[in-house]
């Protein structure tokens, strides 16, 4: 009696809801506009992408010739091959630069963590303050500073001292991201080991990093994806030889002027092969970064 | 093996502005599972984390045995041996069992920190998880395992190294009540066997009485008083540590010491009793004035002839006995029968076991009988 009587009630329940959710026609014309202003935005922000994916697989002549975003007569991968072997070295100086780069930076990043989470000395607060808000320095402040002190290294148009220069300054975001990683490792587990024996250094290494994995994966692919698309440093720091590195040579290939003029296709073909790996990374790992960033911002303050 | 020995400890958190731990003074015998009990913030877990060194005291020296292990004067350090140079074996309530490894990990963890032999290592190890039947779960994540399991294992973590010094914190107080009555069992027959230094930590009266050989009871900051669990429970030094100790809780009545027929009687309102002969003369100081007469429920019995006359207002079976609250003018009281039946009557008479009477200072707590 009792079950029939609640079965009852939530089917009123449930008439009354259908009734209210009934569309009025002032709410359909509403959502109509919603979305054609949603697909008006959408395909101006697409178009250019699209423009670019299209004109990669163009001969030269039909890109300089044809609309931009019309779909080729004939598919071609002439640019990709041409920007392959104008970007082969920079592609590889880049490469090298985001990957020890990001390491560095993380592993820098994640000793201030540690030492600022779990241990309490003199000034920790103040050295805290003031590594978050050297994450917030704009750097041009410091460009003249920093190549002179490059320089005085001798490391001006050296890929290690881009790397230098980017695991120093990424240190300060990934500190304040694997801080908030670090607090959630239990203070029990801490003292735990320091009663088993082991000091700062061990804990450090046996206890926190092997039960910190996530968090030192996801701040090593915030700070590739960083460092990638990072052009300040690397415009700075090298002379365009040698030592270019990726994200500059667009600015390389835009200077490439053939016969025909500017190689639109080879331009083009070269941005996506540049865009590739950070695609490919926010794809696989998109998740860890998003929750990665959440759990740094709620458990640091 | 260590006895342990705290000579004027404070602890301050800011300073030695206020203090957490006042001037403490404790000898623990070796070999003794002492207990430290008090309510929260008593002060019980930063006596322990102090011992462990986790925590520097401001003030105070301790010496594990013969060996000076911590030495502070205002804050200074003089002395201070690391917690891992120590060589103590703690285990916490929330167990701190480390997630990244397995059971046999975790247990080898501290043995391979000390760069013992991997043969010696492994046969430790299966020897403890032996004993605490832990084998089949070896090669198992922490995650793995059920409250109770990580707790056997976080105790044979700590036993595997046979420390000199045994540390717990309220190791019983993640588990079911089942559980918890096996492990406190356990438990102390380990440390029996074992004749390791304990101290371990509890604001549950019944493990300290269970366990301990010697219970430390803080309050404030303060020691309240330490003994063995019988000296605490039949001789409290103050009202505090008779109504911590004991359940239900000792019944506290306010009376006047008043002179009569030669003798003295205490009046508390609803019911005056004669003062034992050998309780007079200590009562001489409050004659006309007040006291405080403690009477634990059990130390009260049915009798026709009794002083007490109550009105019965509800009973609640155990089982083997019955707890009987009555009330008293406008106290309720509470009183454990152990007979076979309930009594029918509304209205009891009672007698108290004189010699289990327990007289308090009114103004500063203390005992006042012998």
């Amino acid at each position: 009696m009792q079950s029939n009587l609640t079965i009852e009630r939530s089917k009123e329940a449930q008439a009354a809801q259908t009734v209210r959710i009934k569309p009025k026609w002032h709410k359909v014309v509403l959502h109509i506009v919603y979305y054609v202003v949603l697909i008006v935005f959408l395909v101006f922000y697409m178009l250019p992408f699209w423009g670019a994916v299209v004109s990669s697989f163009k001969s030269n002549t039909e890109a300089t010739t044809s609309s931009p975003i019309a779909l080729p007569q004939e598919w071609s991968m002439e640019g990709y091959s041409g920007a392959l072997e104008k970007l082969k070295t920079p592609l590889l100086n880049s490469l090298v630069v985001t990957v020890f780069g990001a390491a560095g930076s993380v592993f820098l990043g994640s000793v201030c963590a540690y030492a600022l989470s779990k241990w309490k000395f003199r000034l920790n607060n103040v050295l805290f303050i003031a590594l978050v808000a050297a994450t917030y320095l704009p750097f041009q402040a410091i460009l003249i500073p920093l190549l002179k002190t490059v320089q005085s290294f001798g490391l001006y148009d050296n890929i290690w001292g881009v790397v230098m220069v980017h695991s120093i300054f990424g240190m300060p975001m990934c500190t304040t991201m694997m801080r908030g990683y670090y607090a959630e490792v239990p203070d029990a587990l801490i003292k735990q080991a320091m009663i088993d024996g082991n000091g700062m250094w061990q804990i450090y290494r046996k206890i926190v990093v092997p039960n910190t994995k996530l968090a030192t994966i996801t701040t090593f692919v915030f700070q590739c994806t960083s460092i990638w698309n990072e052009m300040l440093f690397a415009l700075v720091l090298t002379a365009q030889g040698e030592s270019a590195m990726a994200p500059l040579a667009t600015t390389v290939l835009q200077g490439f002027v053939g016969a025909t003029g500017v190689e639109i296709n080879q331009l083009m073909a070269g941005s996506m092969i540049l865009a590739l790996p950070m695609l490919v990374i926010y794809i696989f790992m998109g998740k860890y970064l998003i929750s990665g960033q959440m759990s740094g911002a709620v458990t640091a303050s | 093996m260590a006895a342990i020995t705290i000579k004027d400890m404070s602890v301050s958190y800011n300073k030695g502005k206020t203090f957490v731990l006042d001037r403490l003074n404790l000898s623990i015998k070796d070999g003794e599972f002492c207990v430290f009990l008090g309510p929260s913030g008593c002060g019980k877990s930063t006596a322990m984390y102090s011992i462990a060194g986790l925590l520097e005291p401001y003030a105070g020296q301790i010496y594990f045995g013969d060996t000076l292990m911590t030495e502070m004067d205002k804050g200074k350090k003089k002395t201070f041996i690391p917690p891992q140079e120590r060589n103590i074996a703690m285990v916490f309530q929330e167990y701190a069992l480390y997630p990244n490894m397995t059971v046999r990990e975790n247990m080898a963890f501290s043995l391979k920190t000390k760069k013992v032999p991997k043969e010696e290592i492994d046969r430790l190890v299966n020897e403890q998880a032996e004993k605490l039947e832990l084998t089949p779960l070896l090669d198992r994540r922490i995650a793995q395992l059920s409250g109770g399991q990580r707790q056997r294992v976080a105790l044979g973590r700590a036993l595997v190294r046979s420390p000199q010094v045994f540390l717990l914190d309220e190791p019983l107080g993640n588990l079911d009540a089942k559980l918890r009555d096996q492990v406190r069992y356990e438990l102390k027959k380990i440390q029996r066997e074992l004749n390791i230094t304990t101290v371990y930590v509890t604001h549950d009266q019944t493990e300290a009485m269970t366990m301990a050989d010697h219970i430390v009871l803080l309050n404030g900051g303060n020691i309240m008083q330490e003994g063995t669990p019988n000296e605490l429970y039949d001789h409290p030094a103050n009202e505090f540590v008779a109504g911590f100790l004991g359940t239900p809780q000792i019944n506290i009545f306010d009376c006047q010491v008043v002179e009569k027929d030669n003798g003295l009687v205490l009046d508390a309102g609803a019911f005056t009793l004669p003062v034992p002969a050998d309780t007079v003369a200590c009562l001489q100081p409050y004659v006309g004035g007040a006291v405080h007469l403690g009477i634990r429920p059990a130390d009260m019995d049915l009798d026709p002839n009794g002083p007490i006359t109550a009105h019965v207002d509800s009973i609640e079976p155990l089982g083997d006995a019955y707890l009987i609250y009555i009330s008293l003018g406008e106290k309720l009281v509470v009183f454990k029968y152990a007979g076979e039946k309930a009594p029918a009557e509304e209205e009891l008479h009672l007698s108290p076991n004189f010699a289990k009477l327990h007289l308090f200072d009114p103004a500063t707590e203390a005992r006042i009988n012998a």
